[in-house]
């Protein structure tokens, strides 16, 4: 399903939340919104979702406007960042709620249910109480609970935010996953420069509640529009990938890199330079001094520095 | 560390008894009352027991017995109920939405605090005379609601805020209707305060005497106006009868109020409510 926003405004207690936001996300992709906090990200998604209503400006799902269309009939999921499962409810009951408020019969909601645990591998804790889980296993659930019914798409609000580094890697493949095997329109709001850089098909930056830029996750990260969608990819960083038929792969990051074949790195300065090195034996040696892949990229770091 | 911890634990568990024994203690000095047939003073223990005060209420019939008794149980467990609905109604437009008047509608609903009873049944018997209310149990109903009624609200606001409404939102997207969110997500949630609520207005209005007074005009027979003037007159062996059966009475609506709550999906279990994050 496609999602369309035109000419979104909306005021919250006199303060201009959005203003004038418009972008397009493109059916079965994944986009990111990316953005500090308080730039209007998560009021962005309330208003695609229904949650909250829009001053002005028209919400399209697949070229029809659903300004009236209330929350619960937009077939829109969302992941909330405290994943909000439902306490009165043990896991399984959790997962198959979207369907029985679609009428689904209780064996096949079970069912259908089961098999989403599965996907997100949490089988064997159907009976659980959420109070029982884990964070990592609570946003598991959630996640299942947003795809149990198959939604045109689903909004997932900082689903990682308050879980740990080791568990957020993991429900980021999982995420990919899941949105490779389901292809649905998925759109997400994140902070976090390098997550949207993985993750996304594309990235719309949003600061002061105006888009600034929109693009692939490689134009965002080597060309940026403003100081502070260069800010938003923080600190000297380094990732470790492919370079095949002269791209560099990461995610869903893609950079041309001529000249280099094969396991690279990918390093992006603080200053917003980026160097694609090769990791093979000798030039990784040279390139890393034999030091570690965040090493490498504080070398470049500092070698760009003097010049 | 462990020392203290233990010697923690047995004050604690000290203070609970003390505080069992207060309330345990004359609760049963009523309950043997209410066979006493001869207690004279000073003996320790009665000289003799009967079942007059049981068989009073057993053969006193709609006046003064079984039938006055359930009269009341009704009257109360619909003011309960009444209450409890208003409340939280109440409860979700203060916590849930900003509207001009919002602080002062919270303060209005407190205010049957700060009228005393009495000027509060006398200004509302002149209006229910001319409502055609007064002297019937429906407006014995309303007079209990209505002081029954900030207790309600003060435990449902604290309630519902508490729950908030992130759930209730969650539902939604995931296709829920409003009132099915709040069916399903919401009202379970709040079932411990719903629970306090009713238990609250239910022995408010039990044992409401003045205002069951006024308002029935003594055609409205409640077991609280039976039970007071045998606890002012001499007879303590059917003032007990009567204090065991209004004791037991409220316990049992209790109970049952516990266990319709349990049926209807709602949990009484703070903790597995409010344990997550």
């Amino acid at each position: 399903m496609e999602i369309s926003l035109r000419n979104i405004n909306l005021t919250l207690r006199k303060n201009p939340i959005l203003q004038d936001v418009s972008m397009c996300v493109p059916s079965g992709e994944f986009v990111s919104i990316l953005g500090k906090s308080g730039a209007g990200k998560s009021t962005l998604l309330s208003v695609i979702s229904g949650l909250l209503l829009q001053d002005s400006g028209e919400v399209y799902f697949d070229g029809e406007c659903v300004d009236a269309v209330p929350t619960h009939k937009r077939d829109v999921s969302v992941v909330f960042q405290d994943a909000r499962l439902f306490p009165n409810m043990n896991v399984l009951d959790n997962v198959a709620f979207p369907l029985k408020m679609r009428g689904v019969r209780t064996p096949e909601r079970r069912e259908r249910a089961r098999a989403m645990l599965a996907e997100v591998q949490l089988q064997g804790l159907e009976q659980r109480r959420t109070h029982e889980l884990s964070g990592g296993q609570r946003q598991r659930v959630a996640l299942a609970r947003a795809l149990v019914c198959r939604p045109h798409a689903v909004l997932l609000d900082e689903p990682f935010s308050g879980l740990d580094e080791e568990v957020r890697d993991d429900m980021r493949d999982l995420v990919l996953k899941l949105h490779e095997r389901h292809d649905t329109t998925i759109v997400m709001v994140t902070h976090d420069g390098f997550e949207a850089l993985r993750m996304s098909d594309q990235i719309a930056y949003l600061s002061g509640g105006r888009i600034i830029q929109v693009g692939k996750p490689a134009d965002l990260l080597i060309h940026p529009a403003t100081p502070e969608v260069v800010a938003s990819f923080g600190q000297t960083k380094a990732f470790e990938g492919v370079v095949c038929d002269g791209e560099f792969t990461y995610g869903k990051l893609r950079i041309a890199a001529p000249g280099v074949e094969g396991p690279a790195i990918l390093v992006h300065t603080e200053s917003g330079a980026t160097e694609v090195l090769p990791l093979d034996g000798a030039s990784a040696a040279r390139a890393t001094g034999g030091k570690s892949t965040q090493a490498a990229a504080d070398n470049v770091a500092q070698a760009n520095a003097k010049e | 560390m462990s020392a203290r911890k233990n010697s923690g634990a047995r004050w604690a568990r000290v203070l609970v008894v003390l505080q069992i024994a207060c309330v345990a203690l004359p609760l049963s000095i009523i309950a043997v009352w209410a066979f006493t047939d001869s207690w004279p003073w000073p003996n320790l223990l009665p000289e003799s027991f009967s079942l007059r005060g049981m068989q009073t209420i057993v053969r006193g019939g709609d006046a003064t017995g079984l039938g006055c008794l359930l009269l009341s149980v009704e009257i109360s467990v619909v003011c309960a109920v009444l209450t409890t609905a208003v409340a939280i109604l109440a409860a979700r437009a203060i916590c849930f939405h900003r509207w001009v008047g919002r602080t002062a509608f919270e303060y209005l609903t407190m205010l049957p605090f700060l009228i005393p009873t009495t000027v509060f049944a006398m200004g509302v018997q002149v209006a229910f005379i001319r409502l055609h209310l007064a002297y019937t149990a429906f407006g014995v109903v309303l007079a209990h609601a209505i002081v029954a009624l900030p207790y309600a609200v003060a435990i449902m606001t604290e309630t519902t805020c508490g729950a908030g409404q992130a759930r209730e939102q969650a539902a939604r997207t995931l296709g829920a209707s409003g009132l099915r969110a709040f069916w399903h997500v919401s009202l379970p949630t709040i079932t411990p305060g719903i629970l306090s609520s009713l238990c609250m207005s239910f022995i408010i209005s039990f044992s409401q005497y003045f205002l069951t007074l006024l308002i029935g005009g003594g055609k409205v027979r409640t077991f609280a106006l039976i039970l007071f003037p045998y606890l002012s007159g001499g007879d303590r062996t059917i003032a007990g009868a009567y204090a065991l059966v209004f004791l037991a009475t409220t316990l049992l609506v209790f109970v049952a109020f516990r266990v319709i709550l349990r049926k209807t999906g709602g949990s009484t279990e703070e903790t597995a409510l409010y344990g997550e994050a």
